[in-house]
């Protein structure tokens, strides 16, 4: 998936690469036909033109909305329903036909315009036809139908922007439906569905995100999996009562399941494979599934596991959240959504015993090239770290000090191995968030503890010469190494 | 270090040339000769289901509408505003209330409790049933399987009990906007007279299933 960013910035520095005579003007030539430079400005517009085409179509949409709201009750039944259906099935037939078109004449994008317009009709019509009819139900229940359908359109035409509308609509309907089961238990096959939400949006979402080839789609998607795998589980239900009425286990599934899971994802989890063999440890990881394409998700993926970490490590430094104890009665124990975890958890174990092997790699050379700090070894740790805080915390309670003061290292740790990464990879994102983390902890920290002036002074000077001898322990420690970054790999990992 | 050696192992012959056939450095047109050959069926077959789903949402109380018996059932209203469906009355009926339906013969199966439970309740015709207006059905007994002895003046009601709320499908009746404030004051007034003079005009059929279909406010119908 190669990005317009990319051609951009590819175009500029193949020409000045001509200009200095690097390239001669063949290969410059080749490298314009191969990346089709001059469609980048026809791209550009295109995409502009497209951006207006869907707010037209937007605005459009409210115009015959409000116009037949205004009309409505003058007509009869049957002209009603006629009306509804034609109207979808005129406006997606149109779509659709004009999105085949080619590109030159701007009809293509009006067809993506008129298609997401019918999405957005078909919403109007499950509403009118249940009003019609005067039935009783939750908007999140509309949510949900609505979503599904866009979801069968997206999968069929294989459009992202349908895809993206798909997964907000059922994302929202998640958010309503769990609201509304936290209230109201009732067994209907509309809480069935928000309680196996992280299954039904894997397996509904991400082949879609592969079929598209987007990332928004899959990022959104597992962000949907990770939150709703969290809230199903419960973990920290009655922690506003004062007592944790949940299970020390479910909590430790419901805090590292996601991270775990995203950290491993590549395309080919569910296939078991043995130990590798010799052959296959020479090249990239990606290829044990099979193919030799890089897993375009797999970078993503890892970084929302890092998100996930560092939102999680965050909230839990906080000393008020272990106040609350653990009653050793589980009040309320999730049978349904422990189904999705435990189908979730064996693709996640899958994908671990997959990684073990780079993870033994990196044990193996604990002074060889580490090239990210933030590799598979470091996330298994600060995993098996939290699942045994919150585990002891759940089940013996002994001190809430210690708890806090786990979860602050993990934070901190966490930080400045982000600070690290971003400096010796030259990854700006990564460097500024763990900037920004490390200073969100230390800002937090010091308004939380109201201690004396004195004792917060002695502390930053710790926490600053500390930060200092860290930096410089780890560019000694890797300077050396770093030559060896051009060696060819050895054997192993590359 | 060779680049091409990571990315194609097993041909180590090829030339010093960038690999063509590699799928993320295809010449972006073939996205549009994809688009182009896409097949009527891939958009056909979705479309056939969303206009399914669109039928399947009302098609039982469609059929309620058109076949059931006409009921008649006393009220109390509420009155709230939903996001995307206009304004609607939210109804309650005599038969909403747990207490009432526990006194009568069966209510035992509505237990205090958490679960949800489904359940019956037969309603009975009153004697002068040609009045105008109709004059409200009275509830005779709860059970909790579908009732197969009905006599030709009885219908049975299916209801959901989820330990404090009773739901029977019957909850929401939808009025144009315009006219909303001015059935409302009706109501209100008609109801401070006399509280028995706003009733519901529901039908049910023979599995049940209840739609409301006008509104008896003393002597005015509205139907919508």
């Amino acid at each position: 998936m190669v990005t317009e960013k990319f051609r951009r910035q590819l175009r500029q520095e193949s020409e000045k690469w001509w200009a200095e005579g690097l390239i001669n003007s063949e290969l410059h030539e080749r490298l314009a036909q191969r990346y089709q430079f001059h469609q980048l400005e026809r791209d550009a517009s295109n995409r502009f033109v497209s951006i207006l085409m869907a707010l037209g179509g937007i605005l459009l949409g409210l115009g015959v909305i409000t116009f037949i709201a205004a009309n409505w009750q003058d007509w009869s039944r049957s002209f009603k329903v006629l009306l509804l259906l034609s109207l979808f099935i005129g406006i997606n037939t149109a779509g659709f036909y004009l999105w085949r078109r080619s590109p030159q004449h701007g009809l293509q994008k009006l067809g993506q315009g008129l298609l997401l317009l019918g999405a957005l009709i078909l919403g109007a019509n499950l509403s009118l036809m249940s009003q019609m009819f005067h039935q009783s139900g939750n908007f999140y229940q509309l949510l949900l139908v609505w979503g599904l359908g866009v979801l069968a359109m997206a999968a069929g035409l294989h459009f992202t922007a349908l895809g993206v509308l798909s997964l907000i609509l059922i994302g929202w309907g998640y958010g309503l439906g769990w609201v509304n089961g936290a209230i109201s238990q009732d067994g209907s096959l509309w809480q069935g569905v928000i309680q196996h939400m992280p299954l039904i949006a894997s397996l509904l979402f991400v082949p879609l995100a592969h079929w598209c080839c987007s990332r928004t789609i899959f990022a959104l998607s597992a962000i949907l999996v990770a939150t709703s795998l969290v809230f199903n589980l419960r973990p920290l239900s009655g922690w506003l009562s004062g007592q944790l009425t949940a299970s020390g286990w479910v909590a430790v599934i419901a805090f590292t399941l996601p991270p775990a899971l995203l950290w491993a994802y590549h395309r080919g989890m569910w296939e078991f494979s043995p130990l590798p063999s010799r052959a296959a440890r020479s090249v990239p990881q990606s290829s044990l599934s099979g193919t030799l394409q890089p897993d375009p998700f797999q970078p993503i993926a890892r970084s929302l596991a890092v998100w996930f970490l560092t939102i999680l490590f965050y909230v839990f430094a906080f000393r008020w959240l272990w106040q609350v104890e653990s009653s050793n009665t589980a009040a309320f124990f999730p049978w349904q959504p422990l189904i999705d975890a435990t189908v979730l958890t064996i693709f996640a174990g899958l994908g671990w015993m997959q990684l073990r092997h780079q993870l033994r790699y990196h044990l193996r050379q604990r002074s060889g090239v580490q090239e990210k700090a933030v590799n598979t070894g470091t996330v298994a740790a600060m995993l098996a770290l939290t699942a045994g805080t919150i585990l002891w915390h759940f089940q013996s309670a002994a001190s809430p000090q210690i708890a806090t003061l786990i979860f602050n290292i993990l934070l901190f740790g966490l930080a400045i191995l982000l600070i690290r990464d971003g400096l010796a990879l030259g990854m700006r994102h990564t460097f500024w968030g763990g900037m920004l983390l490390l200073v969100l902890g230390i800002i937090s920290r010091m308004l939380e503890y109201n201690t004396g002036l004195l004792l917060k002074s002695i502390v930053f000077v710790i926490c600053g010469v500390g930060v200092m001898l860290a930096g410089l322990w780890f560019e000694r420690n890797t300077r050396p190494r770093r030559s060896t970054l051009l060696k060819p790999p050895q054997e192993g990992m590359s | 270090m060779n680049p091409e050696n990571s990315q194609t192992p097993q041909t180590p012959q090829t030339p010093q040339d960038l690999p063509i056939s590699q799928p993320e450095t295809q010449a972006l047109p073939s996205v549009t000769e994809s688009i182009r050959k896409l097949p009527g069926w891939r958009f056909w077959l979705p479309l056939l289901f969303q206009a399914a789903l669109i039928v399947a949402v009302p098609a039982r109380d469609a059929y309620t509408y058109a076949v059931g018996k006409p009921v008649i059932l006393q009220t109390a209203p509420v009155d709230p505003y939903d996001l995307l469906r206009g304004y609607y009355q939210t109804l309650r009926y005599d038969i909403s209330d747990p207490a009432l339906l526990r006194s009568l013969p069966g209510g035992t199966v509505l237990a205090e409790g958490r679960t949800s439970t489904r359940f019956y309740v037969v309603l009975e015709a009153p004697a002068a049933s040609n009045a105008t207006p109709p004059q409200p059905w009275k509830p005779v007994r709860i059970s909790s399987d579908r009732p197969t002895d009905l006599s030709s003046n009885q219908a049975a009601i299916e209801g959901q009990f989820n330990g404090w709320q009773v739901i029977y499908g019957l909850e929401t009746y939808y009025m144009p906007e315009d006219q909303r404030q001015q059935i409302n004051a009706d109501i209100s007034q008609a109801q401070g007279q006399n509280q028995e003079s706003f009733v519901v005009e529901a039908k049910v059929d023979t599995a049940g299933n209840a739609v409301p279909s006008s509104l008896w406010v003393r002597d005015r119908n509205y139907r919508f």
